[in-house]
């Protein structure tokens, strides 16, 4: 029951696939774990042939999970701005080599990323977390966080729609007063509107017997699948590595 | 200000991780009791209501746009400590969820928005607070006290940024990282301006916040109590702002030394520029810097050690003279 609080009920989630696909029936320890130790390696890249050998395994993970490409593209194109800041800089005043190298290398981390996060339910995304002993006050914040973000996004939504019907356009520049007031007075009242809420969803999750910490709601085993998968990631990120550091030409 | 993944070198990765950890391990221990049961869903809110927050943009000029960091914000309404931790958590978020800012990127962008902005907010205004206090306290400085909090917080937090790139550059030889002449003038320029914007909003937020509800989101301050010996020199508010500002400055010196350890500096440089050669000292020093960059970070930290102790035990003599001469 108190998974609701933290998964919600809304229509549009990140992880709404999650369920449909074999990738999102993997354990989430075994996905934490494969695919950080392949972001890890993918970071430290820095031949070009390497860099785009990384690039090709993130996309062909992205194919392989079966997730809705169009949804891991709007995700993308979503984080693709602070991407291309850091590339087109490289790009600017480092030569067009260095700036596309740049932007494989950290498109090759950010893509299985949000493999991860599409593919997995976002509860079972933080128990990972949990049973690799990440801090409890941290991963119950996490999941907590997660939900009042889906609240307070509709409730900001709601009150943009609700600006904009009285012919509110955004603001000119620093220099408007009354624009910026606007902004600040919006963002003050979904802070404020929060409060009363996130009391009420505290006397909610202690009416489910919340003691401070929520727990893993279901029971996982790592399967063949799991470690499968797990190995997979680390053979090619060894590999990876070994060739990086030249130990094998 | 989010780092992806890939763009800092390894070891400036590596460092960020460690000194995020450490100083996100001291502030658990610290504030760990504060944030129990009832307060988790409180701090959740604040976390969400910060994340949610910095999904609105404020006009710049010239059809470009800013958004707010918060960390400025989050510290004046919930205290450091707190702020620190559901930062961290917006930052994970972010991170584990939207792609916004790399895992091996995570210790560096926590760093650099969870530890450095909400200290150094914090810290600017509670050394400004006390100082517009003395004269009486208007909206209006009050409005100027928060607005420089948070103009110094997101400017301190991209200059640490911008250094983190120009190390990154400079160890790489050029393979990561963005050189600190292009890094430097670019993010301290748009920052100084999106600081602005930050001073403004968080004013806003904070008037209508104290307007409307004042007591409703701030934690309670701790309980003053009498502490023996050095603990009371760290117990004023004022000293604490300090710490909090020396925290933000020590946290730099492992990134320093690494640079340091990698080049010359002025002298040396202006030393084989004409030829003029080291001679043979006449005392040795115990401990030598320079070398590599362990032998400079264990001197640098030894360094800072003996100067923040020198520092607090003149305090503890200030005091002590000053209890004396107010005794009858």
């Amino acid at each position: 029951m108190i998974v609701v609080h933290v998964r919600g009920q809304g229509n549009y989630r990140l992880d709404e696939h999650a369920s449909e696909v074999w990738f999102g029936r993997l354990d989430a320890r075994a996905k934490l774990a494969g695919v950080f130790a392949f972001i890890v390696v993918s970071a430290t890249l820095t031949r070009a042939e390497l860099v785009f050998a990384s690039l090709a395994v993130a996309l062909t993970m992205t194919v392989v999970s079966m997730l809705p490409l169009a949804h891991i593209a709007k995700m993308y194109l979503a984080a693709l701005p602070f991407i291309l800041l850091a590339s087109v800089s490289v790009f600017l005043f480092g030569g067009w080599q260095r700036g596309i190298q740049m932007w494989a290398r950290t498109s090759a981390c950010v893509l299985p990323l949000l493999v991860l996060a599409a593919g997995t339910e976002s509860f079972d995304l933080f128990s990972g977390l949990r049973r690799f002993r990440v801090p409890a006050i941290i991963t119950t914040l996490l999941m907590l966080t997660h939900r009042y973000i889906q609240l307070m996004s509709e409730e900001l939504a709601r009150m943009t729609l609700a600006r904009k019907a009285r012919g509110f356009t955004g603001g000119r520049n620093l220099l408007d007063r009354y624009g910026l007031r606007i902004i600040s007075y919006t963002a003050g009242m979904v802070l404020v509107r929060s409060i009363g809420r996130g009391d009420r969803i505290y006397e909610g999750l202690k009416g489910k017997g919340f003691n401070g910490e929520l727990m893993p709601w279901k029971k996982s085993h790592i399967t063949v699948l799991d470690t499968s998968f797990v190995s997979g990631l680390v053979i090619i990120a060894s590999v990876l590595l070994t060739l990086q550091l030249g130990v094998v030409q | 200000m989010h780092i992806p993944d890939g763009l800092m070198d390894p070891t400036v990765s590596a460092i960020g991780w460690i000194e995020f950890l450490v100083v996100l391990g001291a502030v658990l221990l610290l504030a760990g009791n504060r944030i129990k049961e009832r307060n988790l869903p409180r701090v959740a809110v604040l976390s969400a209501g910060i994340f949610v927050a910095q999904m609105l943009n404020f006009p710049i000029g010239g059809g470009t746009t800013g958004h707010l960091v918060g960390g400025a914000l989050f510290a004046i309404i919930a205290g450091p400590l707190v702020a620190v931790i559901g930062m961290t958590v917006v930052l994970l978020i972010q991170s584990l969820m939207f792609g916004d800012g790399g895992i091996t990127a995570l210790g560096l962008n926590a760093l650099n928005m969870a530890v450095i902005a909400p200290l150094t907010g914090w810290g600017v205004y509670t050394l400004l607070k006390t100082m517009t206090e003395k004269g009486g306290r208007s909206s209006a400085a009050s409005g100027f006290v928060v607005g420089a909090a948070a103009w110094a917080s997101v400017f301190v937090a991209a200059a640490a940024c911008a250094a983190e790139l120009a190390v990154s550059h400079a160890v790489s030889s050029g393979a990561y990282g963005i050189a600190a002449t292009v890094s430097v003038p670019a993010m301290l320029g748009m920052h100084a301006v999106i600081g602005v914007g930050e001073g403004i909003i968080t004013v806003g937020v904070l008037a209508y916040l104290w307007s409307v509800q004042p007591d409703a989101i701030t934690s309670a301050s701790p309980t003053k109590k009498v502490l023996p010996g050095w603990r009371a020199l760290i117990n004023g508010s004022t000293a604490r702002a300090v710490v909090a500002i020396i925290i933000v400055f020590a946290l730099a010196l492992p990134l320093y030394f690494l640079y340091a350890s990698a080049g010359k500096d002025g002298l040396e440089k202006t030393m084989e520029n004409s030829n003029v050669a080291e001679g043979e000292p006449p005392l040795a020093s115990p401990f030598s810097y320079g070398q590599d960059y362990f032998n400079a970070l264990f001197a640098g930290l030894l360094g800072f050690l003996s100067v923040a102790l020198v520092a607090l035990g003149m305090m503890k003599l200030v005091r002590m003279r000053g209890s004396r001469g107010t005794n009858p």
